[in-house]
C-alpha cells in the first residue's frame, strides 16, 4: 500500500501557496518521512521559482488553469486584511488524483511540529477527519465550528483529512463534487446562507449524508488535536518544534499576547504572516 | 406477562385523542406485534379505533372539566387501568419511529424506569436546564415522564400511590420541595422526581449511562441553537416522506419523537400515516 500526502496549491495574486506546500513537504519529511505530491495549476512557476522542486516533490500534478475563484478576506493580524481570490474548488478532486493508496490530505498552511499524523495509516478507520479543533487565543466565538450553521449539521474541518483509495470514499469525493457543482441548492437545504462556497462545508455536509443523514460512523477522528491560529493573529517564529505567535486580544484591537507553543502541529491561517516567516527561512537555506 | 403501551388523552383546548390516535399508528407502523390502549373519556373517531387494542374510560372522574394541568392531575391512574402487567407510557404527542422490541429486554430489569436523558433533533443528548431550572435549583432527579415503564407490583404500586398523594396536594408538596422556581401548575415531571426523592430511588428507576430508551425532545430553547425561536418549526423544517421517514431539518429521525407542538399533528401527517397503514394491511 502506497503513502503520501497531497496538498493543494493554486496562488492568487497575493498569496504564495506552493510557497506553503515547499514548506510543507520540507516538514513532512523531517517529521513524518512521507512523500509529498502538490497540486497547483501552474507548473511553469514551481520550476522557475523552486528549482530543487522534483526532489521536495514526489510528484507534481498540474489541474487546468481557471479562473474560476472565490472572493475571501485575507487577514494579517487583527488590523489589517484584504480581499483576495481564492481557488479551493479542485480539493474534491483528491480522491482521483492522488497517486497514493492512503492519503493524507493537508492545508498547505499546515505546520508539521511531529510525528502524530503518522498515527492515522494504523487506523481502521478508511476516512479520518477532525471534527473539533483548538483555537490558542480561547476567547473567540467558536459556534461557526461546532454546526455548519446554527440549526444545521456538524461542523468537520477539512484541512487535515486522511484516507484511503475504497469504493466508499470514492462515492464520498464524488459526492463533495456534487455539492460544489450544485452549491446554492446545499447551500439552501442546510441553511448555510452563505454565498461563498467552502471546503469545511461541502466536507461537513457530505459526512452527513453518508452517515445517513443522522449521527454516524462514516468519519474516524483524526488522531491527536487539531491546534488553529486565525488570520488575526500572527506568526513570528518557528525554531524545529517550537512556535511563537503574538496571538489577538480579548477587547484590545491591535494588541496581542506572544504566546510559546511546542511539539505540536498547528494550521497558522495568517498566510501573510506564513509566508514571511517561510521567506525568511528560505533565505537562510 | 402481558406488555403494551398506554396513553391517557383528556381532550381540552387541544384534540389530545387525535395524538394519540397519530401515536398509535406510528407504534403499528414500526412496531405492528405491540400493542397500544388508550385511557380516555373521550370518542375515539371510529377509523382509528382498530389501531388500539383497548379503549379504557378514566377511572374515578369526577371531574369533567378539562385543562392541561387536569389531564395531568388524571395521570397516576394509569398505573390501575392500564391492562397491562408490564406498561410503556408515552405522552400523545409522540411518534414511534423504530423498532423498540430491544428496549422491553432492557426495561425487564426495572419495576419503574424514567427516562432521565433526551435528545435534540441532531441527536446530541441535552444539557441545557432551560426549562428544568426547579429540577436544578431544588436538586430534584433529571426524569422525563414522557417516556416510562412500570411493571404491576408493590414497588411500582407504593411510587404511584405516592404520586397520586402528591398530585392532590401539590401545592403542599412543591411547597417542601420545589420552593425555588416554584411551578405554577401541577406538572407530572416535577411530581415524579417529587416522589423519588421522598422514596430516595431515583438510582433505581433511572440510568443516565445508557443511550436507550430515550426520546428526541423538540422544545424550542433545548436545541442547541444560538437563536432559538418560541416555535422549532419556525427554525426547521419539517419532511415526512409516504414510507414514513421523518426528516427534521436535515436529519432523519429515530427512536421516539416528542414533537410538543400541537400543530404538528397536522391532518397532512396524520392522512400520510393513515394511508401508509391502508397500503400496508393490502
Amino acid at each position: 500500500m502506497s503513502k503520501g500526502v497531497l496538498v493543494f496549491a493554486r496562488n492568487n495574486s497575493q498569496v504564495d501557496y506552493v510557497k506553503q506546500a515547499y514548506f510543507l513537504a520540507k516538514r513532512v519529511e523531517k517529521y513524518l518521512k512521507l512523500p509529498v505530491s502538490l497540486v497547483t495549476d501552474n507548473l511553469d512557476y514551481i520550476k522557475s521559482n523552486y528549482k530543487d522542486y522534483k526532489k521536495v516533490f514526489d510528484k507534481v500534478i498540474t489541474t487546468e488553469y481557471t479562473t474560476a475563484f472565490t472572493l475571501k478576506r485575507y487577514n494579517d493580524g487583527s488590523l489589517s486584511g484584504k480581499q483576495l481570490e481564492f481557488k479551493n474548488d479542485t480539493r474534491p478532486m483528491a480522491y482521483e488524483l492522488t497517486p497514493y493508496d492512503e492519503t493524507l490530505l493537508l492545508d498547505s498552511d499546515i505546520v508539521i511540529a511531529d510525528t502524530t499524523f503518522l498515527e492515522c495509516f494504523n487506523q481502521q478507520s478508511d476516512f479520518l477527519i477532525y471534527r473539533s479543533a483548538y483555537d490558542l487565543a480561547n476567547f473567540r466565538d467558536y459556534s461557526e465550528f461546532v454546526h455548519i450553521s446554527d440549526t444545521s449539521v456538524p461542523f468537520y474541518w477539512a484541512t487535515c483529512v486522511f484516507f484511503r483509495k475504497t469504493p466508499e470514499n470514492k462515492i464520498f469525493f464524488d459526492l463533495i463534487q456534487h455539492i460544489k457543482e450544485n452549491w446554492q441548492h446545499y447551500n439552501s437545504v442546510f441553511q448555510l446562507n452563505r454565498t461563498v462556497y467552502r471546503n469545511d462545508h461541502a466536507f461537513s455536509i457530505a459526512i452527513h449524508i453518508m452517515n445517513g443523514r443522522q449521527e454516524g460512523s462514516f468519519a474516524g477522528k483524526m488522531p491527536g488535536k487539531l491546534f488553529y491560529t486565525t488570520d488575526k493573529d500572527i506568526l513570528c517564529d518557528v525554531q524545529g518544534e517550537s512556535f511563537l505567535f503574538l496571538v489577538e486580544k480579548e477587547n484590545h484591537l491591535g494588541e496581542y499576547t506572544p504566546i510559546r507553543f511546542k511539539d505540536n502541529t498547528v494550521h497558522v491561517m495568517n498566510k501573510f504572516s506564513l509566508n514571511r516567516f517561510i521567506d525568511k527561512e528560505l533565505a537562510n537555506d | 406477562m402481558t406488555k403494551g403501551v398506554v396513553m391517557l388523552a383528556q381532550n381540552s383546548e387541544y384534540n389530545y385523542v387525535e395524538q394519540a390516535c397519530l401515536c398509535a399508528m406510528s407504534i403499528v407502523a414500526t412496531n405492528p406485534a405491540e400493542k397500544v390502549s388508550l385511557i380516555t373519556n373521550d370518542k375515539v373517531p371510529a377509523k382509528y379505533k382498530k389501531f388500539f387494542d383497548q379503549i379504557i374510560n378514566i377511572p374515578w372522574t369526577e371531574n369533567k372539566d378539562s385543562s392541561d394541568s387536569k389531564s395531568s392531575s388524571e395521570r397516576w391512574k394509569i398505573y390501575h387501568a392500564t391492562p397491562y402487567d408490564e406498561t410503556i407510557v408515552l405522552d400523545t404527542d409522540m411518534l414511534v419511529l423504530q423498532d423498540i422490541s430491544a428496549w422491553w429486554k432492557f426495561l425487564e430489569n426495572y419495576d419503574l424506569y424514567f427516562v432521565s436523558n433526551v435528545l435534540t433533533y441532531r441527536g446530541e443528548t441535552v444539557t441545557s436546564d432551560y426549562y428544568r431550572k426547579a429540577f436544578t435549583a431544588n436538586n430534584l432527579p433529571n426524569l422525563y415522564i414522557g417516556f416510562h415503564y412500570f411493571k404491576k407490583g408493590e414497588r411500582a404500586h407504593e411510587f404511584y400511590k405516592w404520586v397520586e398523594l402528591v398530585v392532590n396536594n401539590w401545592e403542599l408538596f412543591y411547597g417542601q420541595f420545589v420552593p425555588e422556581h416554584y411551578p405554577k401548575n401541577c406538572t407530572m415531571d416535577v411530581t415524579s422526581a417529587i416522589v423519588a426523592k421522598i422514596l430516595d430511588c431515583d438510582k433505581d428507576i433511572t440510568n443516565p449511562l445508557v443511550k436507550y430508551p430515550t426520546f428526541t425532545h423538540m422544545k424550542p430553547f433545548i436545541q442547541n441553537w444560538e437563536h432559538p425561536a418560541e416555535s422549532w418549526q419556525k427554525r426547521v423544517g419539517t419532511y415526512l416522506t409516504d414510507d414514513l421517514t421523518l426528516t427534521i431539518g436535515n436529519n432523519i429521525q429515530q427512536g421516539i419523537f416528542h414533537y410538543v407542538e400541537k400543530d404538528f399533528a397536522s391532518p397532512k401527517i396524520l392522512d400520510t400515516y393513515y394511508k401508509y397503514l391502508e397500503t400496508a394491511n393490502e
